[in-house]
This record gives structure tokens, C-alpha cells and sequence, in this order.
């Protein structure tokens, strides 16, 4: 969900008028968005735009016009969009698009403006329509990547090629010195961060005008010359190259509706592909691509609870910025979204822009009146006997994590300096692929380390501890379509100066009594344990749990100077034994 | 008179030496184990419990020399002296030469040599021209027969203790050459020295012990009362000792519920009693159930590596049901039969098999939906993982409060009331706004704000109809409300904390204090 700065002042001129910041709030919310910091000193402000599907209202110029047209003010219309059968005419301005993209970036959009030099606000503006754009919509440049160059310094038509990345060199923005592309991918900051999009393919991205002058490599970088824009620039000409079509027309208006509003002269651009694409051979940008949408009103009426008019539908998507008109049967709306917006996949899309333009105020909470039965599951249920009984044997119920690290989970738990802990164990913990740090790498098979943890940092607290947690631990289990299955688990200690196998076992055994459910032990060799103090827990045949009295040296490793003694087991076998 | 002195207060230790001893007595360890039979801690906790109070005061400190036994000094008294043994032998054996002695008693040499020494200048031995030892008069040996005298008596006395006082002169010579401060193992007598301390009552002490016979307090009262006690009967003639009540207690150690997961408990009851049927699921799910069914493209930026853990192994589910992943994927390439236009892209279903944590409880809900009863309430209490940097706001994993609810008449308007139904039973709040909102399955999709008495303002949770593209390809035809409640921050309020870090403390002391608000 992007933030977005901008200035409240540039914002008001485009709404058209001010208001205090209590009546932008709840404006706001026709855009489904929020303050997120009030205006500083500078009058900068920064607001939240929580929907994801309306790019278009992630800069100052597209918020502002939403908010303009939901108070009543008229809808924008731009003449520079091509549409199917109807294009603009590019003049001189084409880009031709080489062959070998087509399986690289094969996608590109295009157009220029005119007419008014940059201002501060604009610039910035135009900056963080880009950074949103390509970082929110455009997954981080893979799907869109945007540039913008000086349209005085360079000659149509524009190259779209794939060239070599190894013969191919130029100064890139923020550097003053040439480097080939693979080396602007290993050391470029932009590269570096960039780069891996295109790096695997032989040729990559590169955009030039028609004399050779680099515009940039993109999804990466600028060229130092061509792609420096500053405040005070009056022609400009904006690229979007991508991988989706349909995404980077949309970003493209967008771009473009956003420079209108601010004053600016929009000129088409042709786009020659030397393959296909699903708008043909040339397409001319901005291009409007959205079809009109049919919605039944029954359909809409049944989403809002009522009954609703072609009328009021029609009027409540105008506020939206939103073109409908009652169709001849009066049982629905033709719906036409701007060329800025394609976020209307269904009817339902429509149905919640009639409910935010007519206003979420003016529908009335209504009780559900179906019966239906509540009950828990009969895991937490069992759950809860046996947690009532362990309470009544006096431990502390205790909750934690269920990610932890290797050295909580692993490497503590070893018996001896070396070797491998789990020898004799039944179980490792699952491990991450893409941990944000060491100390939430694994999920815990089992809650006792958490226990161990507990005691550690518990000295403090009188003695005896007995202490347990049910909750969920993953484990291996071929058998399961995961390969790793989740449990119910039980874990308890006892921590005392006199802990001991004995005790613990009673307590087991006076759990298993009000489960109503027979166990027998086995002797185990788990090395977590002393030798000889530890037992495997069986119904029937099988193991549901352990039993023991920590080995000291596990009990060292965690830091813990009283005997512990623990009991693990798995409640989802218990439940069914 | 001392009139802060709390008779109960006082212990039948200090009672008892209050009554026996009177004014001007000099009261002693020794003088309180004759009279009262007290033990020496017995004594010293009297005497400093009753001097804390001012009712005695220390009179005189004086040093007493003591003699005690050693365990050399036993075995002499047993089985005789180095010397004692020399003239037993020779009398029996008669003349002998010194290595001979040595050799028969097992002594050494120089121990024969310096007993010879000192019995032969007492007269007592002799020693011949062949170097042989003889007895000449044992009447001589008169500090062998004191010494023998000695050991006989300390054997036998009170923790084998002879005292200084007791000695007469000449028995204070010889004990001076049997006996050694330190390093008393080579002599039969250890040197003690003991403090003793005499105290007398002071003047505030007689009325207290006034008050003591006049309130019939004896000292003798029973603290305990046993077992033994009842079954004879002796508790019939018995009085009890009154405790001082104003005692602050140590508190005892219980077993309790946790309250943060007490909470849940009680959020999870209220949802029954409201109509909800609890569902669960796996901690590991597939990127299917956890997003693509709940038709979030599989581009979607909510969907990035940096947002979503993975497995390092296994890396994929064995395989996604069908017709539900057909379903599915056409929902996402081309709206499949819902009426929608989907994104328009190729969904890729190898993508879709990826194992990751459950970033969202709508996982589950959507894992519900082909087998929910119509009309039908669902909830779950699930914890989900999301790669965020550990604070106070943030943790790598936390529960999520979802739910759906299935039916005809579910629509905006039930939406609202629903939300409104939580707002007040569940959260407690005093006013109610919604406005707009996004999730990418629902549409429309509400967030509820809710004004608590204690928070204020804030987010409650998040709301929406599931759009055709969600339940349709999972066999459901009528609209669906999926619902969240973000019930962290009223658990911090419940439980008077601000870091959400703080609700899983490893620190028992905190579980055991901490109460719920």
C-alpha cells in the first residue's frame, strides 16, 4: 500500500478548493485513503492509498482529480488517446521496436509533452508517479519500468533494442564514467538492485534515439545526458517498457492524464513491433483500451441490500469519475471507466463504486437473521481439557512464537559439543527458504525449547516452575500433500531443585487418567536426555510423546543451574488413541 | 511500660523466658537450657527477638576455656597412652631395647624415645648397659595417672568437654601439655574457646510479663495442630498459641491460565455464542489456498518473496485438487464462468504448488468454503507469518482473527450490521464508522473503525463480500462476507501492555503477575 508525499497546497489546486484537514480526512476515504502525516513546515504532506488496483490515484494530480469530481466538480476529458480504429497522429514520433525483444522485454509505450516548463511540485510529482508505478504496480520494475529524457537533445525515431551487454557502454546517471551493461549491473547502485531482472538473457534492454544518443538501459538506469530531467524543462518524452501489455498502457495514461492536469500538452507517440501484439503492429500512445461494461441493477441492489435506480447508480458513478447511462431495457447501466482506471473486472466492481459514491453513510446496519450453530472444534476442545488440567496440577500456561533460530532449536538441544542432536530424535524443525534473519529461520517442531528459553531468563521467579504451552508445531510427514504436517501439541516442564523423572511421570500419568486414555513407556535413547531417564510415550503402538530428565548439558547450554525435567507430546494422537 | 509491645506478637519462646526469669537474674544459654529447656538457636533467638524489642539488654560478655577430646585423645582413653602402653609392655615382657618397644606397640621410634624421656626423668623407667629399657618404679609416673584421669572424664563428659574452671592446678599443668589450639590432631585435647554472654530483663520487661499472666498467656499454647492431637484428644485440654495475622504473607505459587491465550479463549467463546463454527488449518499452505484462491494475481505485490515465507524443503505441495485448481486458474486467466474478465495472464500452476507459512487466516477461509453449510458462520484464531523486522508493533508471527459468513441474505446492509455486532459484543466499543476499504478477494470491501471508551479511534477490522472469482470456483453460489478482527491491540489493552513482543514473555514471573484489565 503506497504513502505518498506531495503538497497540500498543489493538492487543494486540484481539487479546486482548500478545506481543513478534518473534512480531507473523510474525503479521503472516497479514494480509500488516509492521512498518514499531517503537513510539515514545507506543507508536505503524506497520505495512504490503500487500493492497490487504482495506481491512478497514487500521485497529486490523480488524487486531487478523483476528489474534485467526487464533490460534484466535471469529469476530466483527455482528446489525446488513441482508441481501437482511431489513433492519434504521432507526427514524426515513433519508436521502433527490435525483433530479438520479443522474448527479452517485449513491450514499450510511449508519448511526449510540451507546452509548460516543469515546476517543483510537477517534477516531484512526476518522480513519485514513476517510483509508485514501477515499485508498486510494476513489481519493482520487472512488469514496469519508466523513463524520462529531454526531448530537445535527442532525434526520432527512438530504438527499442537488445543488444550485448558486454559491447554496449555508456555514462549512466549518477556516474561519470562509461561501463558496458554487465559491469553497470555489478557496481551501479540501481544495477545492483535492478539488474537480476534482465541479467540472464544474452542481450538485454537498451533504448536509444535515432543517431545512437542512449536514452537508458532499461529496467535500470538513465543515461547521464538524455534521461537528467530538471525543473525547467519544457519537452520531455516518457517510455514505459515492460512485460504486460495492457499494465504499461495503463500507467502510461496514467502518466499522461497526470501531466495534463498539471498544464501540460500530451503528443502521441507510434510504437512499431516488428511482431505481434495484442493491439496489433503499431500502437499509438496513450491509447484507451478499457471496454465498456454492462451491470444488471438487480445484480447491484442485491450487493447493496436494496433496491437501487438507474438514476441513482448513474449519478453515484459519476461522483466516481465514472461515465454510465441507463441501457433501453432500464434492467441495466452501460459503464465506460476512464482511461485511467482498469480495476472493473466484474459487475461487483461497479456495485462498490455505486456504494462509495452514493456514500457509505447513507446505508443503514441491518441485522442478519439466518440461525446457524456455534461450536468449537473438537481439537480445542481437547485442547482445553487437557490445559485445565495441567492448570489443576499447578503449572503455568505459557505462549510463544512458533518461529524460532537453528541455535534454539538445533544446537542447544545437543547432548555434546559435537555430533548431531537429532541421532535418536524423531524430528528436525522445518526450515525457511527466505528467513528475514537467524533468529526466525525455523518453525519449531516442538514448544520445548520456548520452555527452556523460559526457564533461562526465569531465575528470578521462585521455585518450583512448571510451566506448558499447547499450541501447533510442524512436522515432516511424507504421508501429508505438504510433506510437513501440522500438530497439536503439549509440552510441560518442571524446573526444581528435587525435579525429577518420577514426579514428571506422575504428572503424565494423572493427565492420561482424566483423558481417559491408557499409555505404556518405552526406554528411549533420546540424547536430549540423561541416559536412561528418558521414555517414549506409546498408545498401542504408537509413539505419542517423550518423557525424561534434561541432560545437563543441554540444560548448561541453555543457560539453566536447576534439574528440568520435561514431557512432549502430540495431542492430535492422543485425541485418536 | 512499654506499651507497643503486641503480646501476640510475641513468640512462646519469648514468652516462656519473660515469665521464668525475673529482675536482676542473669539469664545465660546455659541458664536458659537448665530452666526452660531451651537449645542453644532456641536461646540466641530469644534473646534477640526480646532484646529488638528493649526487653533485655546485654550485662556482660566473658570468655570461658573449655577442653575437648579429640578423636586421638578417645583412642587413648580407650586403649591407653603411648606411655601407659610402654610400661604395660615392659612390665609384662620385662626389659626390652627400644626398637623392640617400637616394634611390639607399633608405634615409632621417636615416640618410644620421648615417652622413655620423660618417664625416665620421673623417674618412673630405666635404662640398663645393653641399651634395654626397664621399669624401676611406675608410682613415679604421676602425670600418667593424672593424664589417665583426664581422659577418663572428658570421655564421659557432656559433649566431651572438660572446662578450665572445673581443673585443679595440677590438672591444668598437665592438660597444658596434652592439649593444642590448632592442628589437634597430634594431641588428645583440643583448646575451645566460648563466649558467654549474660543478659538481664530491663525495667519495660515486668510489665509486659504482667500483662502475659494476667491475659493467661503461658507460652505453652500449641502452634501447630496435628494429627496426633486429634486422635487423642489431647487438643481438649490444649490452648492455642493466637498468630499475629498482620503478617504479610509470602504468596503462594498456582497454576494458571496464560492471559493472553485466556483472551483468545474468550474471544474465540464469544464467536461460538454468536453463531460461529471454529475452523483450523495448516501452518504450511500453498500459495493456491494462501492467495490464488483467493483471487490475488500471481504478480500481485502482496505476493513477493519479501512478504511470504518459503520452505527451503519441500518446495512444493504434491499436488492442488481438481476441479478446484482448473477452476481456479481459468478464474484468474479469463474470469472462467463467473462473469468476471480475470487478470489475463497465463497462471502458472507450478507456481501455485509452492510451499509457504500462511501470511493470512483468509487462507483458511477460503479452504472452508466448498464444504460450509448455507446458511453458515465461520471463524478461525490462526497464526499466521509474515517476514516483517521483529518490534513492537511487529512480530514474525501472530494471530489473525477471520471468519465468513455464508447466506442469502447476506449483503451490504447484513455486512454492516455484522460489523456493528462485533464492534459492540466483541470489542466494546461505544461508536461505530465504516468506510471504504481494500482486499483483493472482496468487493466491496469495508474497514470498521471503532470508538473504544479506553483506545479512542482506531481500526477494528477489515470486512468485505468475497467476489465471484473467490467462490465460484469453489462450488459456492451464494454471496459470502469474509471478515477479520485485528484483536492484538485490545489484547495489549486487556492486558495493560504496548508491545506486542511482550505477549509471549518468556518470563514466568511476569505470567504469574500479570493480570487481565
Amino acid at each position: 500500500m503506497p504513502k505518498i508525499e506531495m503538497y497540500r497546497d498543489a493538492l487543494f489546486g486540484y481539487i479546486g478548493r482548500t478545506m481543513p484537514e478534518s473534512e480531507l480526512e473523510s474525503l479521503l476515504e472516497a479514494a480509500k485513503g488516509e492521512i498518514d502525516e499531517s503537513a510539515d513546515a514545507d506543507g508536505v504532506m503524506k497520505i495512504e492509498l490503500n487500493d492497490t488496483n487504482r495506481p491512478d490515484l497514487w500521485s497529486t494530480a490523480g488524487l486531487g482529480r478523483q476528489l474534485r469530481v467526487y464533490l460534484g466538480g466535471s469529469m476530466p476529458r483527455y482528446d489525446f488517446f488513441s482508441r481501437d480504429a482511431d489513433a492519434r497522429d504521432p507526427g514524426t514520433r515513433r519508436v521502433v521496436v527490435d525483433p530479438a525483444l520479443e522474448h527479452v522485454r517485449p513491450y514499450i509505450a510511449a508519448f511526449a509533452v510540451t507546452g509548460k516548463p516543469l515546476d517543483d511540485a510537477s517534477l516531484k510529482d512526476l518522480i513519485q508517479s514513476q517510483e509508485k508505478l514501477c515499485t508498486n504496480f510494476g513489481q519493482r520494475r520487472k512488469s514496469i519500468a519508466m523513463g524520462v529524457y529531454r526531448t530537445g537533445l535527442m532525434t526520432f525515431p527512438v530504438r527499442y533494442q537488445a543488444v550485448d551487454p558486454v559491447a554496449t557502454r555508456f555514462t549512466p546517471l549518477g556516474m561519470e564514467r562509461e561501463l558496458n551493461l554487465n559491469q553497470i549491473i555489478a557496481e551501479h547502485p540501481k544495477g545492483v538492485e535492478y539488474g537480476p531482472i534482465v541479467a540472464d538473457f544474452a542481450k538485454m534492454p537498451f533504448l536509444t534515439d535515432a543517431n545512437g544518443e542512449v536514452l537508458s538501459f532499461p529496467p535500470v538506469i538513465n543515461s547521464a545526458r538524455v534521461g537528467a530531467v530538471e525543473e525547467g524543462d519544457q519537452d520531455l518524452f516518457v517510455e514505459l517498457t515492460g512485460t504486460d501489455l495492457e499494465s504499461l498502457l495503463l500507467a502510461c495514461a496514467i502518466v499522461a492524464c497526470d501531466l495534463a492536469d498539471a498544464g501540460h500538452t500530451v503528443l502521441p507517440v507510434a510504437v512499431e513491433y516488428p511482431y505481434d501484439t495484442p493491439l496489433g503492429r503499431t500502437v499509438v500512445c496513450p491509447y484507451a483500451f478499457q471496454q465498456p461494461l454492462i451491470a444488471e441493477l438487480s445484480a447491484i441492489g442485491r450487493i447493496l441490500g436494496e433496491k437501487i435506480t438507474a438514476d441513482s447508480a448513474v449519478t453515484a458513478l459519476h461522483r466516481m469519475g465514472v461515465t454510465a447511462t441507463e441501457s433501453s431495457t432500464g434492467q441495466t447501466i452501460d459503464v465506460q471507466p476512464p482511461e485511467y482506471r482498469n480495476d472493473y473486472l466484474h459487475q461487483v466492481d461497479v456495485a462498490e463504486d455505486v456504494i462509495i459514491g452514493r456514500g457509505m453513510r447513507t446505508f443503514a446496519p441491518e441485522m442478519p437473521t439466518d440461525f446457524t450453530v456455534g461450536r468449537l472444534t473438537e481439537a480445542e476442545r481437547f485442547g482445553r481439557t487437557v490445559i485445565g488440567t495441567l492448570v489443576g496440577m499447578g503449572y503455568l500456561e505459557m505462549i510463544f512464537p512458533y518461529l524460532g533460530s537453528g541455535r534454539d532449536f538445533i544446537e542447544k538441544l545437543r547432548p555434546v559439543p559435537i555430533g548431531d542432536p537429532w541421532e535418536g530424535v524423531d524430528q528436525r524443525p522445518v526450515k525457511l527458504a527466505n528467513p528475514m534473519s537467524e533468529s526466525y529461520e525455523y518453525v519449531r517442531n516442538s514448544s520445548l525449547p520456548f520452555l527452556l528459553n523460559a526457564e533461562s531468563v526465569s531465575a528470578h521467579a521462585a521455585y518450583p516452575h512448571r510451566i506448558f504451552e499447547v499450541g501447533k508445531i510442524a512436522r515432516f510427514d511424507d504421508a501429508d500433500n505438504h510433506g510437513v504436517r501440522t500438530v497439536d501439541a503439549l509440552c510441560f516442564v518442571a524446573a526444581d531443585a528435587d525435579a525429577g523423572f518420577t514426579a514428571i511421570s506422575g504428572d503424565l500419568s494423572v493427565l492420561f487418567y482424566y483423558l481417559s486414555r491408557e499409555y505404556r513407556v518405552e526406554e528411549s535413547d533420546d540424547p536430549r536426555f540423561i541416559p536412561g531417564r528418558a521414555a517414549r510415550v506409546l498408545i498401542g503402538d504408537t509413539v505419542v510423546g517423550v518423557v525424561g530428565e534434561l541432560h545437563p548439558q543441554v540444560l548448561e547450554n541453555f543457560g539453566i543451574t536447576v534439574p528440568v525435567t520435561c514431557c512432549d507430546l502430540d495431542l492430535n494422537a492422543i485425541l485418536s488413541g | 511500660m512499654k506499651t507497643d509491645v503486641d503480646l501476640k506478637g510475641l513468640h512462646p519462646l519469648e514468652v516462656r523466658l519473660l515469665l521464668e526469669f525475673s529482675a536482676g537474674e542473669q539469664i545465660t544459654a546455659s541458664a536458659l537450657s537448665e530452666r526452660l529447656g531451651y537449645k542453644v538457636g532456641q536461646a540466641n533467638q530469644a534473646v534477640s527477638w526480646l532484646e529488638a524489642k528493649g526487653l533485655l539488654v546485654e550485662a556482660e560478655r566473658t570468655t570461658a576455656v573449655g577442653f575437648e577430646l579429640t578423636e586421638l585423645g578417645a583412642e587413648y582413653a580407650r586403649t591407653g597412652t603411648p606411655e601407659e602402653r610402654i610400661i604395660a609392655l615392659l612390665r609384662d615382657r620385662g626389659p626390652l631395647r627400644i626398637p623392640d618397644i617400637t616394634a611390639a606397640l607399633g608405634l615409632e621410634n621417636k615416640d618410644v624415645g620421648s615417652a622413655y624421656g620423660s618417664l625416665g626423668k620421673a623417674g618412673a623407667l630405666e635404662m640398663d648397659g645393653e641399651k634395654r629399657i626397664a621399669v624401676k618404679d611406675p608410682d613415679a609416673a604421676t602425670d600418667v595417672a593424672l593424664i589417665r584421669t583426664l581422659l577418663d572424664r572428658a570421655e564421659s563428659a557432656d559433649g566431651r568437654l572438660l572446662h578450665e574452671v572445673d581443673l585443679s592446678d595440677d590438672e591444668r599443668r598437665v592438660m597444658e601439655s596434652v592439649s593444642r589450639k590448632r592442628g589437634a590432631a597430634s594431641a588428645p585435647f583440643r583448646v575451645i574457646e566460648r563466649e558467654t554472654v549474660t543478659y538481664l530483663l530491663t525495667e519495660d520487661a515486668a510489665p509486659v510479663a504482667g500483662a502475659l499472666a494476667k491475659a493467661g498467656i503461658t507460652g505453652q499454647e500449641i502452634g501447630q495442630l496435628t494429627p496426633e492431637m486429634i486422635r487423642d484428644g489431647s487438643w481438649r485440654s490444649a490452648t492455642f498459641r493466637a498468630y499475629n495475622i498482620n503478617v504479610p504473607p509470602a504468596q503462594s505459587i498456582i497454576g494458571r491460565r496464560n492471559p493472553y491465550s485466556a483472551y483468545l479463549d474468550e474471544v474465540k467463546d464469544k464467536l461460538v455464542s454468536l453463531g460461529f463454527e471454529q475452523f483450523d488449518g495448516s501452518l504450511v499452505e500453498t500459495e493456491f489456498w494462501n492467495s490464488d484462491a483467493l483471487f490475488m494475481p500471481q504478480f500481485h505485490s502482496a505476493r513477493d518473496i519479501h512478504d511470504v515465507y518459503q520452505l527451503e524443503a519441500p518446495t512444493h505441495a504434491r499436488e492442488i485438487e481438481e476441479p478446484y485448481l482448473s477452476q481456479v486458474a481459468s478464474a484468474h486467466e479469463n474470469g472462467w464462468t463467473t462473469g468476471s474478465r480475470g487478470w489475463r495472464y497465463g497462471f502458472d500452476r507450478d507456481f501455485t504448488k509452492r510451499l509457504i507459512l500462511r501470511s493470512q487466516g483468509t487462507a483458511v477461509s477460503a479452504r472452508t468454503l466448498r464444504s460450509a453449510k448455507v446458511p453458515g458462520r465461520y471463524f478461525g484464531m490462526l497464526r499466521c507469518f509474515r517476514p516483517d523486522d521483529v518490534d513492537a508493533t511487529h512480530l514474525s508471527d501472530f494471530y489473525q482473527t477471520e471468519g465468513i459468513v455464508l447466506g442469502e441474505d447476506v449483503n451490504l446492509k447484513t455486512l454492516l450490521g455484522l460489523l456493528e455486532m462485533f464492534a459492540v459484543e466483541v470489542a466494546g466499543a461505544t461508536d461505530v464508522k465504516y468506510v471504504p476499504g481494500y482486499f483483493p478477494f472482496t468487493e466491496p470491501s469495508i474497514e470498521v473503525h471503532i470508538k473504544h471508551p479506553v483506545l479512542g479511534w482506531f481500526e477494528l477490522g477489515g470486512s468485505g463480500i468475497f467476489r465471484p472469482e473467490v467462490t465460484e470456483p469453489q462450488g459456492v453460489s451464494v454471496p459470502v462476507l469474509a471478515w477479520g478482527l485485528g484483536i492484538d491491540r485490545m489484547a495489549l489493552m486487556k492486558l495493560g501492555l504496548d508491545d506486542l513482543r511482550e505477549l509471549f514473555t518468556p518470563d514466568i514471573q511476569n505470567v504469574r503477575r500479570r493480570r487481565v484489565g
